[in-house]
């Protein structure tokens, strides 16, 4: 029963900071509520017994990303400054009730769908409930996974090394001064 | 010719800085040096000379521009050049320190680039750009004073009357450009070509004679027309001699002479009977004025009227002559009435008295008080008036003499002609006489304030040097050696005419005499009437009234010409209104009752096909239109609605 | 009990509130930090569809993987933002519309 208060609240804090984070106009404060989605994000994955995952969310998302976005959005120059704070003037701008609209209807039918699909999972999901090879609280993830990323995953696990060292090089080769030019 | 052209445009770029003339002057003495070196003394009496380059083509017929060299050309461009250049110099004393002195030189080097452009033309069309550049100028020139209102309205009038005889000018062109097939006026009267029709008596040459014809007459000021010429004497004093004395109105008489040869009996009678009505009207009207250059303006009038005379007479020889001599000596007249109104103009502006500085009736007593002015004006005036000696002696002549054989011939009522003449001869003799007696002789009106010591003295150097010189000009050795036969004058000789009248010995005795005892008759009654002052006839005499008034012909053009052009446009108006503008609209309203009825079926039957087509395509286009703006998000959307557009699909099936 | 649909339909709307900011949102960074949402919508639902693989543990390390991507993305982007700033002087996307330089 507290567990699923703990998981309402969570999912609450995380939609309705979301809901906020879209239509504030304050570009810092929104990056701020990304912060409270994030970690609400990562509560949630703790209900998906995830708690590795949901340790490496706060880490890489709120220890990482967020900072970056904050860096980036306070040490670029002034006029973009001036230029994020000064969008989005409206609650509703004229182009974005073609975005609701379709933003609504897609979630309906996702909403729709799930619930339909409540009844009939997938076999496997059926499968495994009835062995009874869930994920269960008890179980060490973190052993578990480094395991399988150094054994059945290390071929993705690599390739996305390569990949992550690729778009640091990238990203700071394309975020330089071009003072060459 | 070219070099008052390139004054003008030195001296309109310069704009106000150019204000001493030297620009005009310098260019106006290079012409002169060469037209006289370069152009009058190679050609005279040699063969003529002809450039022509061609300045267009219409289908076949192309046009030349081209200077064209005669006789005729280099005389009348030498006179231009000659007569301009002493009231160049003169115009440096006489405007001195108006405001717009720039402008004046401005117009004064534009007006003589286009007398000698117009003097040079080979082709009529060349010419009438000339004429009307000519027009032009004159316009600005007698509107210098623009903030005078009598100055604008003189300039008005004079460029809606020119407007007249231009209309004449160009129907002629017309005509003769639509029968002869070319307007090169080498080609044209080149007896090899035979353009021209043998018989002369064709109604087309007579209507382009009356037509041309018509073109001088608003040029040369000739009655009625002539009206214009009095009151462009609003402008400059300098530029009325230059313009509406030697040159300009002498462009008519030119032109008539260029296209002499175009001529019927017909027109040439017209011309006579037109020439012959100026020179008396405008005589008799001179009569009557006190303004000293209007009085100087219709003598002009007359004068030109003897030179129509002698055109339509067939001696334009002795018209060309009279022209030459007439530059001479009416130009010095106005610039010795020009150097009195200076000095009065001087006087009013020190002594601070309203008075009109161009009315005789405030001069008198002159001779004393600037002699130089008054030799000069004795000479011109003695020229003016026919007086052996005189170079007007020979020309006029030659005309009235011309004129007399010509009506011997004919006899009847052509005798008429001649004496009337000579009664105009007596009349210029009197006015002019009138003149000098009330400007020079008698006492001075003012006299008390001018023995009080107001300065009041001789004209200044630089205008008494162009006056000598034309005054040399207006005696007779600069034309001719022999004192009385005009034959043997070297324009008459170089422009030789045959006519087809015999020469009447007698005529050349008598004629002279008369002329000479009758002017000395009119200036001893003159002198009798004016310094004597028994003046016998009070000034509200209906006659004196008529002559000054100018025989009501103003009034009367302006009741009949003017009331009733507007009388008659107001009614036209009407009838435009009504019947015409009815008509229209009824074939408006029927028509577009029938073109409504047609739109209909081209709108919804043939243009609904195409628009069909084309309205379909347009959609799907617009519909499609609106995905590739370059948008990522509207891409975005569009997937997304895709999306959610297959998702639905699915579920639904 | 929270069921696997529970977890499936707030990923659903966190997904779709990404998505609004991705198709609606007029500023670059914004756009960016829709798509992390989206992103971490779909670890959502990696994690709880992952509470039922024990054998591969599928669900965990490819959410953990696609947290990877997302950071990278957010590099990348970041700087993309920061060139087409100083090349267009907006990061309004609407009037970013030209491939050519």
């Amino acid at each position: 029963m507290i567990e699923s208060f703990l998981f309402y609240a969570f999912a609450g804090v995380a939609i309705l900071s979301a809901l906020l984070l879209v239509h504030i106009r304050n570009t810092a404060r929104a990056l701020f509520l990304l912060f409270v989605v994030l970690f609400a994000m990562a509560g949630l994955y703790l209900f998906a017994l995830a708690d590795f995952i949901a340790i490496t969310q706060i880490l890489i998302y709120v220890g990482g990303v967020l900072i970056l976005l904050i860096f980036a959005f306070m040490l670029s120059n002034k006029e973009l400054l001036a230029d994020l704070q000064s969008t989005s003037g409206r609650f509703i701008s004229l182009p974005n009730w073609q975005a609701l609209v379709l933003v609504i209807a897609f979630l309906s039918l996702m909403v729709y769908s799930y619930l339909s699909w409540s009844q009939q999972m997938p076999q496997w999901i059926a499968q495994s409930e009835a062995k009874g090879k869930m994920i269960l609280p008890t179980d060490n993830n973190i052993k578990v996974l480094g395991f399988k990323f150094m054994t059945q995953y290390v071929l993705p696990f690599e390739i996305i090394s390569v990949f992550l060292m690729m778009t640091l090089i990238g990203a700071a080769h394309l975020s330089r001064k071009e003072s060459n030019k | 010719m070219l070099l008052p052209l390139l004054a003008f445009v030195l001296q309109a770029a310069l704009g106000k800085k150019s204000i001493s003339g030297n620009i005009a002057l310098t260019a106006i003495i290079a012409s002169t040096i060469i037209s006289l070196f370069g152009v009058f003394l190679p050609i005279w009496n040699e063969t003529t000379l002809l450039q022509k380059w061609t300045w267009f083509t219409i289908g076949e017929h192309s046009l030349h521009i081209g200077i064209l060299l005669n006789n005729l050309t280099a005389l009348m461009q030498l006179i231009v050049c000659i007569i301009a250049l002493p009231v160049h110099i003169y115009s440096r004393s006489y405007m001195k320190g108006d405001p717009g002195i720039h402008r004046y030189w401005m117009y004064l080097s534009l007006f003589c680039f286009a007398m000698l452009g117009l003097t040079v033309s080979l082709n009529l069309l060349q010419l009438y750009i000339f004429w009307e550049l000519v027009g032009f100028a004159s316009y600005l020139l007698i509107g210098f004073w623009f903030t005078k209102e009598s100055a604008v309205q003189a300039n008005k009038k004079a460029f809606l009357i020119n407007r007249i005889g231009d209309i004449g000018f160009l129907v002629g062109i017309g005509l003769v450009y639509a029968n002869c097939g070319t307007l090169d006026l080498s080609v044209l009267f080149n007896p090899a070509e035979a353009l021209l029709p043998s018989d002369k008596n064709t109604g087309w040459l007579t209507f382009a004679g009356l037509a041309f014809f018509l073109g001088a007459m608003a040029k040369s000021a000739q009655f009625p027309l002539h009206v214009w010429l009095a009151d462009a004497m609003e402008g400059p004093t300098s530029v009325s001699s230059l313009i509406h004395a030697a040159t300009m109105v002498a462009a008519g008489v030119f032109l008539l002479c260029t296209v002499f040869p175009l001529f019927n009996s017909t027109v040439l009678l017209v011309i006579t009977l037109i020439g012959t009505l100026t020179a008396l009207s405008a005589a008799v009207f001179a009569l009557g004025q006190y303004d000293i250059k209007k009085v100087l303006a219709f003598s002009t009038v007359s004068q030109l009227g003897f030179m129509m005379v002698g055109v339509g007479i067939g001696a334009w020889d002795a018209a060309m002559f009279h022209l030459a001599t007439h530059a001479f000596f009416k130009c010095l007249l106005f610039l010795c009435a020009g150097a009195v109104i200076h000095e009065l103009a001087h006087f009013k502006a020190k002594t601070q008295l309203d008075i009109d500085p161009q009315d005789m009736r405030n001069m008198g007593g002159l001779r004393q008080i600037m002699p130089k002015t008054f030799i000069c004006m004795v000479i011109a005036s003695l020229s003016l008036a026919g007086f052996p000696l005189t170079s007007g002696y020979l020309s006029k002549d030659s005309i009235v003499i011309s004129a007399y054989e010509w009506a011997s011939q004919l006899g009847g009522v052509y005798l008429l002609i001649p004496i009337l003449l000579i009664v105009v001869s007596l009349f210029t003799a009197f006015y002019i006489g009138r003149l000098i007696f009330k400007t020079f002789f008698g006492s001075f009106k003012y006299h008390t304030v001018f023995e009080a010591g107001t300065p009041f003295h001789e004209a200044p150097k630089a205008m008494l040097i162009p006056m000598f010189f034309l005054a040399a000009g207006s005696l007779f050795p600069l034309f001719g050696t022999s004192l009385t036969d005009y034959h043997s004058a070297w324009i008459i000789h170089a422009l030789e005419t045959t006519t087809t009248y015999p020469a009447l010995a007698s005529a050349h005795i008598f004629i002279p005499v008369i002329l000479t005892g009758g002017a000395v008759l009119a200036w001893f009654i003159g002198w009798q009437w004016y310094v004597k002052e028994k003046y016998p006839l009070s000034a509200n005499n209906p006659l004196v009234r008529f002559a000054y008034k100018q025989g009501y012909l103003d009034e009367f053009n302006d009741r009949v010409f003017v009331k009733g052009t507007v009388g008659l446009s107001r009614h036209l108006y009407a009838f435009d209104r009504r019947v015409v503008d009815g008509m229209t609209t009824f074939f408006a309203w029927f028509v577009r009752q029938l073109a409504v009825v047609v739109y209909w079926i081209d709108k919804y039957i043939v243009d609904g096909l195409v628009n069909l087509v084309a309205g379909t395509t347009y959609y799907i286009g617009h519909l499609v239109r609106h995905v590739q703006n370059g948008q990522l998000q509207n891409y975005l959307g569009f997937a997304l609605t895709i999306v959610v557009l297959g998702i639905l699909y699915l579920l639904i099936k | 009990m929270i069921t696997l649909t529970h977890f499936l339909v707030v990923s659903a709307c966190i997904f779709c509130i990404g998505l609004y900011a991705v198709l609606a949102k007029r500023n670059a960074i914004m756009i960016l930090v829709g798509i992390e949402l989206m992103i971490n919508a779909a670890i959502l639902n990696f994690v709880a569809f992952g509470k039922y693989d024990k054998l591969n543990y599928g669900g965990q390390v490819f959410a953990l993987f696609a947290i990877v991507l997302a950071a990278a993305a957010v590099a990348v982007g970041l700087a993309l933002i920061l060139n087409v700033y100083r090349h267009f002087k907006t990061i309004n996307p609407e009037h970013i519309h030209e491939l050519k330089d």
